[in-house]
Formats: C-alpha cells, structure tokens, sequence
C-alpha cells in the first residue's frame, strides 16, 4: 500500500475493516451487571481495583441488557433464574458473548447429582463462548476467560466472511 | 424456663393437645455426649396447633413472642408421618420451645400458624412446596421458591427427580 499512503497526510492510517472493528469490540467487552451466587463476589473482585478490569475496557458493568455486550453468568442457574437469563440474553445486542463462569454455570457443578431445580449447564438455554472452572474461579481465572474471550473476538470475520456461512 | 416448666403452665392454662414433652432421640452411642442427643421437645396434636401457638404467646409467663422457625421434616420413606417442627423464642424470658407435630402421610393438612405468627407465612410456604402440606387458612398460598408449575415435592424421601423441565434435559 505504498502508493496509497504516501498520497495521504501523515495523520491517517490505513487498516483492514475486520480488524479494525474486532479491535474496538474487544476493547470495549461491557460486561452486564448481572450476578447469581457467590461467584460474583469473585467478579466484584475483579472490577475492584485490585485485579482492575477496567485495564481491559471491560469494566464499564451496564444496569441493562440494552448496552451490554458480554453475559458473564457468575453462579447457579435454577430453571427459575433460567427463563430470566434467556429473556435477558435475548435483550442483548449482537454481537453478544457469554461466559459461564464457575462449575455451577458450567454443568450444573456440586448440584449435579441431587441439585432438582439447578440446570446443568447454562449452555443448555443460550450458547456459551468460554467457560471457565473454579469453584468458585479466582479471579485471575476471570480475567484469563476475558482474554481468551478477546483471542476469539479477535479471530472473528466481521465483513469477509468464510464461504461456508454466506 | 425448662421444659416440662412450659408444658405445666401450658396445662394449667387449659391447653389441650399436649402429647409428651421431653423426647428425645434415642441416643447415639458415638457421641461423647449421648446424653445431649436430639433437643428436648414438646409433642402436640396437630389439630390443637392454634390454640396452643396462641397460649405461648399470651400466657404471661411464657410470652413466646419470636417464631424462630417453622419446617418439616421427613424422617423415613416407609414411615407414615412427616413431623412439623415449630421453634420458638421469648425475647423477655430468653427462653426457647420446641415443639413437633406428627402429621400422617394420607392427610398432610395442618391448620396454619400465620394468624398467631405473620413470621410464619414464607416458611409455611416454602414447607407447603417442598414437602405437600397444606396448611389451611393461609393467606396467600402460592409457591415461593420453585417455579409455579412446579410437579412433586422435592424433600419427601420418596421424592423421584424430574428428568426434564420444560423441554431442557435435567440428565
């Protein structure tokens, strides 16, 4: 692209569109304020300014579906809660991500075997991107979800799609 | 004030249904105390259950004026009762009362508590979902934990798990 950068002023960049857009969604990753058991003590933890998940822009916790771009699901989803979560997950913009944080959200975790209203696995009602294990994940496993979350994100074809899904 | 102190004064008011007092479990040899198994409790009837809350709480001797908790328990799949058990506390005596009510498993209906204690209008709910007890003269019936639709009773022993919920797979 030489010719064409030394055409323009020294103040413009060029890029590619894809990676243009998947650099600033994944820099921005807000999360919903959304939290069901004690793993979201673990998720306060990481936006308290210890672990501080503001570094990676996704610290901007939104009170509504309507401006989140992430679900983290931080605990035990009853089929109670489930119809909840769906519904909000349904409220959420494209493009949306989840992550099932912890083994409760992951597949139902110590309520697996006598656990009668605990869902075994939230990615048995809304599609799940990274899941991550603890009981409860400390945080710095959250935050090692939130950039495998940002590797995925990063390797998604915004405008030249794969053949396959045209 | 003891035990068979509350069941005296509860008889001399003129309470009726008052079964035993002072049962404990058999004891467990295992335990360095087997004296101390099981907490003393008072045994009533279950149809006298009203009128008995009411003399705990007005009898000016006793004034049980905290409903600490109310539950059930089921203690055996081929057993033919389920127990309510009743906790008490009065905050100017700091005395406690315990007390059971054998109900048998072809009528699980007890008259309800809330109209001496309000405190017991969540726990007779949620002891109405989980273990199939009516309690009659409710104010507001409804479940309170499970969803509405709910099928089965998830504390009886006999109690079979869902293998689905509305269509998502609990295996």
């Amino acid at each position: 692209m030489g010719l064409l950068e030394e055409s323009l002023d020294d103040n413009v960049l060029t890029t590619k569109v894809d990676w243009l857009l998947n650099w600033a969604r994944l820099n921005s990753i807000w999360p919903m304020t959304f939290g069901l058991a004690c793993c979201a003590i673990e998720m306060m933890a990481v936006g308290a300014a210890h672990h501080d998940l503001d570094r990676f822009g996704a610290g901007a916790f939104r009170a509504s579906p309507r401006q989140a771009d992430l679900m983290i699901v931080a605990g035990t989803v009853n089929f109670k809660m489930g119809e909840r979560v769906k519904r909000l997950y349904d409220q959420m913009p494209s493009p949306k991500y989840v992550i099932a944080m912890g083994a409760c959200a992951t597949g139902g975790g110590p309520y697996f075997k006598y656990g009668y209203t605990v869902m075994k696995g939230v990615d048995r009602i809304i599609p799940v991107d990274v899941y991550i294990a603890g009981c409860p994940p400390r945080p710095e496993a959250l935050l090692e979800g939130l950039m495998k979350l940002q590797e995925k994100i990063k390797r998604t074809p915004v405008i030249r799609r794969p053949a396959h899904t045209l | 004030m003891e035990l068979q102190a509350i069941h005296d004064t509860l008889k001399a008011a003129g309470v009726v249904g008052l079964l035993g007092c002072d049962e404990p479990r058999p004891a467990n040899k295992k335990e360095k105390d087997p004296g101390r198994a099981g907490m003393p409790f008072l045994l009533v009837d279950p149809a006298e259950i009203v009128p008995l809350l009411t003399a705990c709480r007005d009898e000016s001797r006793l004034q049980f004026d905290l409903l600490i908790d109310l539950t059930a328990s089921d203690p055996a799949a081929d057993g033919d009762d389920l127990w309510v058990l009743i906790q008490l506390l009065s905050l100017k005596y700091r005395h406690r009362l315990a007390i059971k009510a054998h109900l048998p498993k072809s009528a699980l209906s007890i008259a309800s508590a809330t109209a001496v204690y309000r405190a017991a209008n969540w726990h007779e709910r949620e002891c109405s979902e989980m273990f199939g007890i009516t309690f009659e003269g409710h104010p507001d019936p409804r479940k309170i934990l499970l969803p509405d639709d709910w099928a089965g009773f998830p504390l009886r022993k006999d109690y079979e798990f869902p293998t689905e919920y509305h269509g998502i797979s609990c295996e």
